[in-house]
């Protein structure tokens, strides 16, 4: 079973949005092969209760977005825990934190959780990347595999993870 | 004159508000129900190519796109005048199903299960699918798994659950494998389990909502569905077919534009969504409904094993039709486990792994119409293109706009049996709110439900002064 599952999640169409798509894509040659083995690669256009099941049997999850806001071209690592948040919009689009809600509430575990927004500068109607947005993606592709190398060595050395 | 306004409506998909007008006493006079939304999408497709249209239309919603998907590919086809091959037909049929188990679970789990489970009474910031998840996470846990199980045949065919375009004029893009259909094969046992305990479940709570069923939408009205030779439950292929209330065939055999001389549509000034009624009878009295209520309503039989001996038990629940809109809850259901049960008889087919899925033509008319039954009811798709295959004009007839009318009547009925005097109590107002969810509209056909949804409900009086306000 994997232990980490990777998410990105936006849309091809919107510019930066798509840097996502990208990240999974890139990220998949980027670790070694005993790693993939060990990582759920997941693209989708948005977040939905359905994941929470996917999330409930892994370790760490490592939610993949771009971010409007902050300095455009760079990357934020935030650690995220189990809220009970909005649900009004419940059928089409969940926030990470609230899908980590539904794993705990309803199958028993939430894993850890990390977010990790790459800041983009251009979300119009485009399926080309920025020039923030490319160096956004670059970011993201140095720091996840370190991060899963990290945390799959601790988790082999018995260690809480992250 | 007092008015009561809920608005936005929740847990529906799209914007919307019903207003409830009182008289000096407090009772109700009348109710509207209101959309607030505005469907571009028959103006902005104009001058596209009419191939585009299957890939286009399948942005027109987060929900549903499939149903657009395939009633555009549909009416491409007649554009075409190709018969598409039977393997692709069956294919799309496949994914048709895999819509409305997807789309009815999201109705029955999501949507209308804190008003079944936790009752129309239970207190607003209880009454969610948070409080679902609390109280009953074996059910939340079998609603979210039937629907990925939809998803998923979605994404195994279309390549994702959102916005496929598998589905191409001329048939589907690509045949199926055998792994895909094996996948399929070996979640189908489970999806049909956790349909039939929610379906043993549902009846065992009929009688607690006996007021509810009295008085949600339960009125005499004409019916429309999608017909075949064998009066089998029908969602893809077929003709056009109007009943009244009593099952009597009042029109038949409607195919292509001929639609256009049985359904009127009627725009009004407070609302963006078109009502549609049964010309012969005139806007007043044409009004119909569409849907799983009105399919069961209209087969003899289903065609599936177990999704027979179900509508056998549906069908005792009245001597003529079912007319309380409450059951199409469970009408939805029992289409759950037909979508299941006839999935599988086409995935095992001799021929569904056949390569040929596609029939190429250039366009042989000028004009074509797609229609199929949507998880909410008949979908109609029609084009008009010039001499470069470019469009002219759509009409997009949709399962909400059909029911529009049923809805109002509704509105205006669960208003008069519960809303009394004038001090509101949430339960009175998430009953008007509970019998349009029981019809399940969608009105994101051109926009989609973002962000939190707050519910504010003002009661004004006569003079315009706010004297009561209930907010979430």
């Amino acid at each position: 079973m994997p232990r980490v599952l990777l998410i990105g999640y936006g849309n091809t169409l919107r510019g930066d949005d798509a840097l996502r798509p990208l990240a999974i894509e890139r990220l998949r040659s980027l670790l070694w092969d005993a790693e993939v083995e060990e990582t759920e690669f997941l693209s989708c256009r948005q977040l939905a209760p359905e994941l929470a099941q996917r999330l409930a049997s892994s370790d760490l999850a490592l939610f993949v977005d771009a971010a409007c806001d902050g300095e455009s071209g760079t990357v934020r690592v935030q650690r995220l825990s189990p809220e009970a948040g909005d649900v009004a919009s419940f059928t089409h689009h969940v926030k990470p934190e609230v899908l980590l809600q539904l794993a705990q509430a309803l199958y028993g575990r939430a894993p850890q959780a990390v977010l990790v927004s790459g800041a983009g500068a251009a979300f119009e109607s485009s399926e080309r990347l920025s020039e923030q947005g490319q160096q956004a993606l670059n970011e993201v592709c140095r720091r996840v595999p370190r991060m899963i190398r990290e945390f799959l060595a601790c988790v082999t050395n018995n260690n809480i993870g992250l | 004159m007092a008015t009561i306004t809920i608005d936005p409506v929740t847990r529906i998909e799209g914007h919307a508000r019903i207003t409830v007008q009182l008289d000096e006493g407090g009772e109700v006079q009348n109710a509207r129900f209101h959309v607030t939304q505005v469907r571009g999408f028959e103006k902005l497709c104009e001058g596209r190519p009419f191939t585009e249209m299957p890939a286009l239309m399948a942005r027109i919603c987060g929900i549903c796109p499939t149903s657009h998907l395939l009633a555009s590919s549909k009416a491409c086809d007649d554009i075409m005048a190709v018969r598409i091959p039977e393997t692709a037909e069956q294919l799309r049929r496949i994914m048709n199903l895999a819509q409305i188990i997807q789309s009815h679970a999201l109705s029955f789990f999501y949507l209308s299960s804190p008003d079944l489970l936790l009752g129309m009474d239970a207190e607003p910031e209880e009454r969610n699918i948070m409080g679902v998840i609390r109280k009953y996470p074996a059910m939340a846990r079998d609603g979210i798994r039937l629907r990925q199980f939809g998803q998923r045949v979605l994404e195994t065919l279309g390549g994702k659950r959102i916005h496929p375009e598998w589905v191409v004029p001329g048939g589907v893009s690509h045949p199926m494998q055998a792994d895909q259909r094996d996948i399929i094969l070996a979640e189908i046992p489970e999806a049909i389990r956790i349909t039939r305990n929610a379906l043993r479940w549902f009846k065992g709570q009929i009688e607690n909502f006996r007021a509810e069923v009295r008085a949600f939408a339960n009125f005499p009205s004409l019916f429309l569905a999608t017909a075949n030779d064998v009066n089998e439950l029908s969602f893809y292929g077929g003709w056009l077919r109007f009943v009244d209330a009593n099952l009597n065939i009042v029109a038949d055999h409607i195919t292509g534009t001929a639609y256009m001389d049985y359904i009127g549509e009627s725009c009004s000034d407070d609302s963006y969504l078109k009502s549609a009624y049964f010309k012969p009878l005139g806007l007043t009295d044409g009004v119909y409904r569409v849907g799983p209520l009105a399919r069961l309503n209209m087969c003899k039989t289903a065609g599936t094993t177990q999704a027979d001996e179900e509508l056998a038990e549906f069908r005792e629940l009245e001597r003529h039709s079912v007319l309380s809109s409450f059951y199409y809850h469970y009408a939805r259901l029992i289409e759950i486990l037909f979508s299941i049960e006839h999935m599988q008889m086409l995935l095992h087919e001799p021929g569904i792994l056949g390569k040929n899925v596609r029939a190429h033509a250039s366009p042989n008319d000028f004009e074509g119409v797609g229609i199929l039954e949507a998880p909410r009811g008949t979908l109609i798709h029609h084009y008009r293109i010039d001499q470069n295959g470019l469009i002219k004009s759509v009409n997009l007839v949709i399962a909400t706009g059909h029911n529009n009318l049923a809805i109002n009547q509704g509105v205006v009925q669960v208003a008069r049996q519960f809303v009394r005097g004038n001090r509101l109590q949430p339960g009175m107002l998430n009953r008007v709110e509970a019998v349009v969810r029981a019809f399940d509209p969608c009105l994101s056909c051109s926009t989609h439900a973002a962000g939190a949804i707050p519910l504010d409900i003002q009661l004004l009086a006569a003079d315009g002064e706010m004297v009561d306000r209930l907010r979430r």
